[in-house]
């Protein structure tokens, strides 16, 4: 069974588009990342399959349920962690996930928010308005996974988390999928996507330009490699090397490829140093979508 | 009904309800207990009365009566006061009880529980009414009490009629209220619009009562159509305008919750 399907899913604000046709689906028991430059639609793409928006057209399912049709059966299933946290500030964090629990007729609530509270170090009676941005982001993780949802949505999940609490959340992750938790993962930080998913789909301007395995996503990433020769010399340049730069005897260049590749051209080079570093996010896509 | 939902909007309400349900409680008290002084004055206040202009005593509801009997006394207050204290409360709790969570973000947790969008504003209509009725209650209940501690001979009968009068038009601009902020924007202050209603549907009547020539424009408030000053001797219950508006607050209740259903929550 499919864990989320999306069938020509469109959604337009009146003349504006949100998303176009967007169809694909994500296995159960998978780790799905969902990439695009702000504006692109992805957050357009999960409230509507959250019932949030309603659809302008086709459809989306959530472990079969219609979202529109059933939506309570599909949100039921659902763990749902936003990218803005607005929780109602009068409310504890202790009430807000007792809240929870009792929206989802969790019968053994209050043990399970004190095992999450005590792995995430979160002050549970403090009122939520005096938490700081990273302490909700906690509390918005333990809502997320306080009722064992077999689907996982996260949109921006690490926004605000300091390292190690994001190397935590990123270890309860990866346990609950190995518990056969399906986990759809919308993020701008390339390196969460290379190290959580297993797949992503690509999304611009509200359609879906792209989906595919996070290794053959890796193969066409391109990288900036910047380096010295010993000597002044013509660079005999291979397929993938590109906006090349001399000065002398330094050279810059951006490469697109398989990485094995580049490490054999560069061994074969007379250098005194080389740097290889990871573009940002929106090179990556400027790069993939001229592809 | 969502159970969990009713009773957090209950708790998420109290305060304020309190608050109202204080200050409702303690006008009714504060002129009951002032009513044995007007009343020792009888004869002066009617004669105080004979100088008023008659428009102006008409369209605040008061006559001779007004000072001679506690009835008369309390249904002044209650008529221009009191219904419209609580009526600002309950309207302008209808008006966020809902649009709130849109208006603070909380729409998204909500909406993305396991919970259709029919229940939850069912739910919240529910938690609504019951605010209502605890406000309205408690006032009608020290009302009975101050009647008995601060007057004798009370007029049973116009109390019950002008409190079911009152019941109704609250109740009809609280829906008017849900009906509103399910089309207004949830950024708007409600409390403007809503304090504009009901005095501007007070004062429509005050206007077309004290003044002949204008007198069709009280077709346009609700308060035209419901007597809340005993002021005319005779007061009974009018059915027929308590089953109209009633079935037009129904109305506006139905259209506020289907357009709740339909509105997108964008973040």
């Amino acid at each position: 069974m499919k864990a989320i399907e999306f069938n020509g899913l469109t959604k337009f604000y009146g003349k504006h588009r949100g998303i176009e046709s967007i169809e694909f689906s994500v296995t159960k028991g998978e780790i799905f990342g969902f990439i695009g430059p702000n504006g692109a639609g992805k957050s357009t793409a999960i409230r509507t399959l959250l019932g949030l928006l309603h659809p302008s057209g086709g459809s989306a399912a959530i472990l079969g349920h219609d979202v529109v049709n059933e939506g309570v059966q599909a949100r039921l299933k659902v763990g749902y962690l936003p990218a803005e946290v607005d929780f109602y500030p009068e409310m504890t964090s202790r009430e807000l996930l007792q809240y929870h629990a009792g929206l989802y007729g969790l019968e053994n609530g209050d043990i399970k928010i004190e095992e999450l509270a005590e792995y995430f170090e979160l002050a549970l009676d403090r009122p939520i308005d005096d938490l700081s941005y990273g302490n909700k982001k906690k509390c918005a993780i333990i809502q997320a996974v306080l009722h064992e949802p077999e689907v996982l949505i996260l949109d921006e999940p690490t926004g605000g988390l300091d390292p190690f609490m994001q190397n935590r959340f990123f270890e309860l992750m990866e346990s609950l999928n190995k518990k056969g938790v399906t986990v759809f993962f919308s993020s701008h930080v390339l390196s969460e996507i290379q190290r959580m998913c297993d797949r992503a789909a690509v999304i611009r301007d509200g359609k879906i330009t792209a989906i595919e395995d996070i290794s053959s996503l890796l193969s066409k990433q391109m990288k900036k490699v910047r380096l010295v020769l010993k000597k002044k010399a013509e660079l005999s340049l291979p397929d993938g090397f590109q906006n090349h730069h001399s000065t002398g005897t330094k050279h810059n260049f951006d490469y697109v490829g398989p990485t094995e590749v580049l490490i054999r051209w560069l061994a074969e080079q007379d250098l005194v140093d080389v740097v290889l570093t990871e573009p940002d996010l929106e090179s990556i896509f400027m790069n993939y979508y001229q592809r | 009904m969502n159970k969990v939902l009713y009773y957090k909007e209950l708790k998420r309400n109290r305060k304020n309800t309190l608050i109202w349900t204080s200050i409702v409680v303690a006008f009714t008290f504060l002129i009951l207990s002032i009513y044995p002084s007007f009343s020792q004055m009888g004869d002066q206040m009617t004669e105080l009365m004979s100088t008023l202009p008659q428009e102006y005593a008409r369209a605040l509801g008061m006559d001779e009566g007004t000072w001679s009997s506690i009835i008369g006394f309390y249904s002044t207050y209650y008529g221009i006061y009191i219904t419209l204290l609580i009526g600002i409360f309950a309207a302008s709790t209808g008006a966020t009880i809902i649009g709130k969570e849109e208006r603070d973000g909380t729409a998204e947790f909500l909406l993305t529980r396991p919970v259709t969008r029919s229940n939850i504003v069912t739910t919240k209509l529910m938690a609504l009414g019951t605010l209502l009725a605890v406000v309205y209650s408690t006032q009608t209940i020290f009302a009975v009490l101050g009647m008995n501690l601060f007057g004798d001979d009370v007029l049973w009968g116009h109390f019950v009629t002008m409190h079911v009068h009152g019941f109704v038009l609250i109740s009809f601009f609280t829906a008017a209220a849900v009906l509103f902020s399910s089309y207004l924007s949830p950024k708007l202050n409600y409390m403007g619009p809503v304090v504009g209603m009901i005095f501007g549907s007070f004062f429509l009547d005050a206007i077309a009562k004290a003044t002949d020539a204008v007198s069709w424009l009280g077709f346009a408030s609700p308060y035209y159509y419901l007597q809340l000053q005993a002021e005319s001797g005779t007061l009974e219950v009018n059915w027929g305008s308590c089953i109209v508006l009633i079935i037009i607050a129904l109305l506006m209740l139905r259209a506020g919750h289907a357009r709740y259903l339909k509105i997108d929550i964008v973040g």
